[in-house]
């Protein structure tokens, strides 16, 4: 486990309405936390590898995305791609002070040292 | 841009010495290095090989066309047909040609190419192009979900449609309401509109989806237009930007499908086909994610991109995708 990683992901799970977080690292390995009973982790990491899969779809229309956000209607997932691979998937309640917190998160995420 | 590293190096000094040293000349054998070379400097003429391997010519002449409008394109490709130089013309290439086989072709290739570097096209009418219409205006106000009231004013009259969550509700001018004041305002062809801040109408006279909303205004727009004008008309525009956010968002490109993936309206959309497989690809996996968490119904997909925002939506009954930029450059909050 990344200690840079799993502090961050510790933080990033505070605000009331998150129902789960996971970082997809450039080498494929997943790491996520759940926060509600429907989005358990081995489906917030299956969420982490689609969404990855999905980006080529993107460049092959000439779209660079910097983020993305999957508007649901009773939550929505904000998806962060750096430009090193890692990828990020956040999901919250809509309405809820954590769906107010996803640039703020987005930000953190663009500005975290993953690597040595 | 050609995969065909010698075909680069056949050309470049050939090309440099019939030009008598007037041409600066960079190669590139890939979309991403042909990307990177513009980034960092500012060229006339970009000529593309079709057949690429990853991204092919024809996608990247679309890509090319809205990242850098003015630069010109040409397309080259061994394996010419009509399907292809069609594909090619349609996505922003002002030339078509055939890979020459002999040195006589290469020259001619060079003297079309030199044409096209010092033809300048006729300007007159980019400027209205580049501003926003109130068919436009209302797309965003939709597909952004947002509440508000436009006001339209033109030399004879006023009228007010009022957007609420996104939604067409209301539209008055003088004693119409309903769908037919809306249709008589978004036929004016000149004037000015306003956005203001939403309060609730006087009534609730429309109920129609937008997207349809639109579409029969710009029939009726059609069928009502005089074919004899003898001006062009001037298209509406913005009097003031709306209070908080700065400026309008400038729209780059929109397309609406059925459901089906068929287009019904599109404007600035250099590759809708390519467009709609990314809808329905997004569709696809909104329905997976929607399977993984539970999440509810698939409302719409936000994409940030580096100097712009789109929207895509994907319902049993349609498919749009919006890509707005701010004036400044900035991408739309």
């Amino acid at each position: 486990m990344n200690p840079v990683l799993d502090q961050w992901l510790a933080s990033c799970v505070r605000s009331a309405g998150t129902l789960g977080c996971g970082v997809r690292l450039p080498d494929g390995t997943c790491v996520s936390r759940s926060l509600h009973e429907g989005f358990p982790q081995n489906h917030l990491d299956e969420t982490l590898r689609c969404l990855a899969e999905l980006s080529p779809v993107f460049s092959g229309q000439g779209l660079f995305p910097r983020w993305l956000t999957w508007a649901f209607e009773s939550g929505q997932l904000r998806v962060v791609i750096r430009s090193d691979g890692a990828l990020c998937v956040f999901a919250a309640q809509t309405n809820s002070l954590a769906a107010r917190n996803l640039d703020a998160i987005t930000e953190d995420f663009f500005a975290l040292k993953l690597a040595d | 841009m050609d995969d065909e590293k010698h075909f680069l190096e056949t050309i470049r000094p050939l090309f440099a010495d019939w030009s008598k040293n007037t041409w600066r000349i960079e190669v590139a054998i890939s979309a991403d290095q042909a990307l990177g070379i513009l980034k960092d400097s500012q060229f006339d003429l970009i000529v593309v090989d079709v057949n690429m391997p990853v991204l092919d010519g024809v996608q990247f002449l679309s890509i090319l066309s809205r990242r850098y409008p003015d630069l010109k394109k040409a397309a080259l490709t061994g394996l010419a047909n009509e399907e292809k130089r069609a594909a090619c013309l349609t996505n922003g290439a002002e030339l078509f040609i055939e890979k020459p086989r002999s040195a006589e072709g290469l020259k001619s290739v060079f003297t079309m190419l030199d044409e096209l570097v010092t033809w300048r096209p006729q300007t007159g009418f980019q400027g209205m192009l580049r501003r926003v219409n109130l068919q436009d205006v209302i797309q965003m106000e939709c597909l952004g979900r947002n509440s508000s009231i436009l006001e339209i004013t033109d030399r004879k009259m006023s009228g007010r449609i009022y957007i609420e969550d996104g939604r067409i509700i209301h539209a008055g001018v003088g004693s119409l309401a309903g769908e037919a004041a809306f249709q008589k305002l978004l036929a004016l062809a000149s004037g000015a509109f306003q956005l203001q801040p939403f309060e609730p109408p006087p009534a609730r006279t429309i109920e129609g989806q937008w997207e349809f909303l639109l579409m029969e205004a710009a029939r009726v727009r059609d069928e009502s237009a005089q074919p004899a004008a003898d001006a062009a008309p001037e298209p509406a525009r913005i009097l003031d930007t709306p209070p908080g956010d700065g400026q309008l968002p400038r729209l780059m490109e929109t397309l609406i499908c059925s459901g089906q993936g068929k287009p019904l309206y599109q404007w600035q959309c250099y590759d809708a086909n390519g467009r709609v497989e990314l809808l329905k690809k997004i569709s696809q996996y909104a329905a997976r994610l929607g399977r993984l968490l539970p999440l509810g119904k698939f409302d719409r997909l936000e994409i940030q991109l580096h100097d712009s925002r789109a929207v895509a939506q994907a319902k049993s009954d349609r498919l749009v995708y919006v890509q707005a930029a701010a004036e400044n450059g900035k991408p739309p909050a």
